[in-house]
């Protein structure tokens, strides 16, 4: 199990306000998996997969992650592993708009503190993987937007991280740029990869292997 | 790691839209004034030293004044003379004493060819020279020790006096009269910057050997005594002892303040140099004070700036950023910001110094433009400024770079 669960309740509070998000989730997901998530708006998809992706705490409950307890780690401790175990794949890209793809890629290992010779290969290695090798001094104002979301998965994966988190990956593309976004999921996947997908469309959903459904703050496992 | 994230912010910066040219000028007014401010407190202080040396260098002046006490039988009220013989007196009996010389004043008529003027004289011997910072022009000189032991009729000239009398000409070896007497001119004194003075400024005086005086006047006494101890930190001590020596032969109470006129230039120049001390202190400050509320600015537009990029520092921390990693990028963007302006400031400080500097002095003012023309650099102003710049970066730069760190990545990806 890589991603485990326990009972996790997530209570945001403003000021007199309080708000339950996650009312006691039990979830496993095994490595390897391709799992999407799905619900309404107000469900506590986000938060889910805020928590699952060290953006966020739980106030209850625990989280295992690859066999560690990862609920009561510091921001620092936190960032180490969003740094190594989980890549991110935002609907809006979030790309640095200043920095070239190469740079942008680059971004997880420079904090990680990686040499610039071993970022260089990887860099090679992860653009060309997607097919960008030749546009890596653009900046992403210069790429589409699949081209960008390109660069974003493999900035995900500059690491290596048993998770990548893919929130409404094709949500601002096109049908044939996100059915590409798709096919690479697919691929990354066959390749062993833990893959964790929000999405609101069923035909999104059904390239991975189960969904999961979250409702007012539960989850309905399958 | 650090180096390569260095590169990545400033990339990051140099390539961002600069909306900072506001922001920059007034950085470069700070740095402009405050080293401004530095650099001519500093000139401040040195001229006055200076200024002040221009009267005698480690000097003690004595002279005689009128008893305010009874003592020994004597009433009070009497007149304090000094005489010739006391000179030698004094040099055999304090060892600390380095140099010593007599002087005396009488007005007298000053005549070159058709030119008279009146003049003050004075006597004295050839130690006073270096005492009362009295130094010849090249092609001249001051009076030795033989002319005094010869009583020679020698003249030494004011600069100012032999300009008035001799317009062009070259004074050397020519013949004045004093008071109807010939006497040959043996040097011209060199300009010196002088503000603190007594019968008036050197520069317009006459000077002859004290022996020599007895023609010019029939005054048995002489009215001052000048003492230069051999080390600073004896000053007190001589000072004392002289009282000592001359109250006893003269009978007066050594502690009477009024028998005895001093003047310690060593202490006047230390009251005084405090006094400077001050005025480039809070000359300083207020230049402080001036870059301070660019930094303000700065701090200003570091939130801004903080704000405007709360998605991509939540980007940042997805990605793995720790929380020292954003704190140093915000600090370095404040640094970049100060840079700019800094460096015109400094250098446009730089350039007007240099400029002040290059004006020729005029050693006939003792008015504040002596004062103000010599605008100093020192390394330790540099040292202060670069100092109080590290701490003005940092204070600008921290609380914003704080706040960015502190930010809620979920809430920060959030915002539009």
């Amino acid at each position: 199990m890589i991603i485990d669960f326990r009972n996790i309740k997530k209570v945001y509070r403003t000021g007199s306000v309080s708000f339950e998000a996650l009312k006691g989730v039990f979830l496993n997901i095994e490595n390897g998996e391709f799992v999407s998530i799905m619900g309404p708006s107000g469900s506590g998809k986000s938060t889910l997969m805020n928590i699952i992706g060290c953006l966020d705490t739980p106030t209850g409950g625990s989280y295992y992650l690859e066999g560690r307890d990862v609920s009561g780690l510091t921001f620092d401790q936190l960032s180490e592993v969003r740094n190594q175990k989980v890549g991110f794949v935002f609907q809006g890209f979030n790309l640095l708009p200043y920095a070239t793809a190469y740079e942008n890629v680059e971004l997880p290992m420079l904090y990680n503190g990686k040499r610039s010779s071993e970022r260089k290969d990887r860099v090679a290695e992860l653009l060309n993987m997607v097919g960008l090798y030749e546009w890596r001094s653009h900046r992403p104002t210069e790429l589409s937007g699949g081209q960008q979301q390109r660069v974003a998965i493999a900035r995900a994966l500059a690491m290596d991280p048993p998770i990548l988190l893919a929130d409404e990956p094709t949500g601002n593309l096109d049908s044939q740029s996100g059915s590409e976004i798709l096919k690479l999921f697919t691929s990354l996947w066959e390749g062993g990869r833990t893959i964790l997908m929000v999405t609101h469309d069923t035909n999104i959903a059904a390239y991975s292997q189960r969904t999961i459904h979250i409702l007012d703050g539960k989850v309905d496992l399958h | 790691m650090k180096t390569n994230l260095l590169k990545l912010y400033l990339n990051e910066f140099r390539k961002r839209k600069k909306k900072t040219s506001l922001i920059t000028f007034a950085i470069a007014w700070g740095t402009l004034s405050l080293l401004l401010m530095m650099a001519f407190g500093r000139g401040l202080s040195n001229q006055f030293r200076i200024g002040f040396q221009g009267l005698g260098e480690d000097l003690i002046m004595f002279s005689g004044g009128l008893t305010s006490k009874a003592y020994q039988g004597l009433p009070k009220g009497r007149r304090i003379r000094f005489y010739v013989s006391d000179i030698d007196l004094l040099r055999r009996l304090v060892p600390e004493i380095k140099r010593i010389s007599p002087e005396s004043y009488v007005n007298v008529e000053v005549r070159y060819k058709d030119r008279e003027t009146n003049r003050l004289l004075r006597g004295l011997h050839a130690s006073y020279s270096p005492m009362r910072t009295t130094f010849a022009q090249m092609g001249g000189r001051f009076i030795n020790p033989d002319d005094v032991k010869f009583s020679r009729r020698v003249v030494f000239l004011g600069w100012h006096l032999s300009e008035e009398l001799f317009k062009g000409e070259n004074p050397i070896d020519k013949e004045i009269f004093i008071n109807r007497m010939p006497f040959k001119v043996i040097g011209v004194m060199k300009k010196k910057l002088q503000n603190s003075n007594y019968q008036g400024l050197d520069y317009d005086h006459v000077y002859i050997p004290l022996s020599t005086m007895a023609l010019v006047n029939s005054q048995k006494f002489i009215d001052r005594i000048h003492i230069q101890p051999g080390e600073r930190k004896y000053a007190g001590y001589v000072e004392n002892r002289v009282k000592e020596i001359l109250g006893e032969k003269y009978r007066f109470d050594k502690d009477d303040e009024y028998a005895l006129d001093t003047f310690n230039t060593i202490e006047a120049g230390n009251i005084a140099g405090n006094v400077f001390t001050g005025i480039e202190l809070f000359l300083g400050i207020i230049g402080g004070l001036t870059l301070l509320i660019a930094a303000v600015g700065v701090t200003n537009l570091m939130y801004a700036v903080v704000k405007e990029r709360t998605r991509e520092i939540g980007v940042k921390m997805a990605m793995g950023a720790k929380r020292r990693h954003i704190v140093w990028q915000f600090l370095l963007e404040a640094l970049l910001i100060f840079v700019k302006g800094t460096f015109w400031g400094a250098l446009i400080a730089f350039n007007i110094v240099g400029l002040v500097r290059s004006i020729p002095m005029s050693y006939e003012m003792t008015g504040m433009q002596s004062y103000l023309l010599r605008p100093e650099f020192s390394t330790d102003i540099l040292i202060t400024f670069v100092v109080v710049m590290g701490i003005l970066v940092f204070f600008s730069g921290i609380f914003p770079a704080l706040r960015a760190s502190k930010m809620n990545p979920v809430d920060a990806l959030r915002y539009e």
